[in-house]
């Protein structure tokens, strides 16, 4: 990932220099077709992905109408493991659910999420760096600054990852953000769900990002790509990701109700003792 | 040499960060931290409006006019907007952001000393390319940090 923690620029120069970056410089001459090509613009791509933070989704759902967040909270299962691959998954769920707590403006699920907070960063011998975060959520929550708790979690997220890859273990940051997008899109299909309209089903094309994970999970030392939580997800990603470009004139609400199956599926298999 | 004004000093905690190091270091141990820094003074304006700061960021350096792009997700019905800092003095900027079509979908580019801005409606949800660079007549290498938020 390429953020402050790490310093050098991830770029690839695009393989075919084009003239200038215009549409009509990218198009396909024989079919005529005006799709701009990434592949081919002439200068460097960073690779890297910014994950969008469920609120994100969560924001458009709201002017979109009134979803009811406290029926999307979920009970949190913390197993007791040693398994740093499991923890790093449960770590981007659990902030996830922390984003759901704050649409709910559930003062108390804040707070309880904030204390699993503390037992994942613990568990991940990171509590020195994440306790000030999750101290704040406490802090915030107690004061209903909702605004100050979402703000927290995103930086709790992101002390994390950053720590993570300070410790070379990049591929434990890639799993916080997995459990994180995860959960939060099995909240927004269950939103969807309940209310299912085109522009609501909109929200799930996000097929860049499903790429992502899955060409990250490629690109993991063998141990983590062999974990079964991380094999499992692998999957269900192609799925998902066959479902979205399947979508193309739009979600259909069964396609809705299979994603977040799926998302659901993983998601309790992270959360499982084995 | 950019001098913050003494209305961004109050604002902030960030413009006071970038206030400091413009008066304290020598830019020529600039880093992608102050390139950060002016990225989030270029983002005040922004939060009093009411966008969201992402803690996520995309840095790096990069040679005078090099173009860069990075791909986003971005869902209609959020108004973004896109903050790109750089620790070097007297540095053109392009800042466009493009649909899978390659239309130009940003609104309102600005710059202003150290950072360029610029907001964007999406029309569709889906991934958009953030296109840039930063040309400088003086510096064959610039650190730069592009930065997003979001309401």
């Amino acid at each position: 990932m390429n953020r402050s923690s790490l310093p050098c620029l991830f770029v690839v120069t695009a393989v075919t220099a084009l003239a200038s970056i215009s549409p009509a410089s990218a198009q396909g001459a024989s079919a005529g077709v005006q799709e701009f090509d990434p592949q081919a613009f002439p200068g460097q791509v960073v690779e890297d992905v910014v994950v969008p933070v469920p609120s994100e989704v969560f924001s458009v759902l709201d002017k979109l109408g009134e979803p009811n967040w406290r029926q999307e909270i979920r009970t949190v299962n913390l197993p007791k493991t040693p398994d740093r691959t499991k923890l790093s998954l449960l770590f981007g769920l659990v902030v996830a659910e922390g984003f759901v707590a704050v649409q709910a403006e559930d003062k108390e699920a804040v707070k309880d999420i904030g204390r699993e907070v503390i037992d994942l960063a613990t568990a991940l011998g990171l509590i020195k760096s994440v306790r000030p975060h999750a101290q704040a959520i406490l802090d915030a929550a107690d004061k209903s600054d909702w605004a100050s708790i979402r703000k927290e979690f995103d930086q709790t997220q992101k002390t994390v990852r950053d720590s993570m890859e300070q410790m070379k273990d990049a591929d434990l940051s890639q799993c916080v953000s997995m459990g994180g997008w995860l959960r939060g899109t099995a909240s927004v299909t269950s939103v969807i769900g309940k209310s299912f309209s085109a522009d609501r089903a909109e929200l799930l094309n996000q097929p860049m990002l499903v790429e992502h994970f899955i060409a990250s999970i490629s690109k993991m030392s063998k141990d983590k790509k062999d974990h079964p939580n991380v094999a499992d997800i692998s999957k269900g990603l192609k799925d998902i990701l066959a479902k979205m470009e399947g979508a193309v004139d739009g979600f259909t609400k069964e396609g809705v109700r299979e994603i977040g199956k799926t998302c659901d599926s993983l998601l309790t298999d992270i959360q499982a003792a084995k | 040499m950019h001098f913050l004004s003494i209305r961004h000093l109050q604002r902030t905690a960030a413009a006071s960060v970038a206030a400091l190091l413009l008066t304290s270091a020598p830019l020529s141990h600039a880093t992608i931290d102050d390139a950060h820094s002016f990225a989030m003074e270029a983002a005040v304006p922004f939060v009093e409006q009411g966008f969201i700061v992402r803690e996520d960021y995309w840095n790096g350096e990069v040679k005078s006019g090099q173009k860069l792009m990075v791909r986003h997700q971005m869902f209609k019905g959020n108004e973004y907007a896109f903050w790109l800092g750089t620790a070097s003095e007297e540095v053109a900027f392009e800042l466009k952001v493009l649909d899978e079509k390659g239309k130009e979908i940003e609104l309102d580019f600005k710059n202003q000393g150290m950072f360029a801005t610029v907001r964007v409606n999406p029309p569709k949800t889906g991934t958009y390319s953030v296109v840039f660079s930063l040309t400088s007549k003086k510096e064959k290498g610039l650190y730069w940090a592009l930065a997003y938020g979001y309401r």
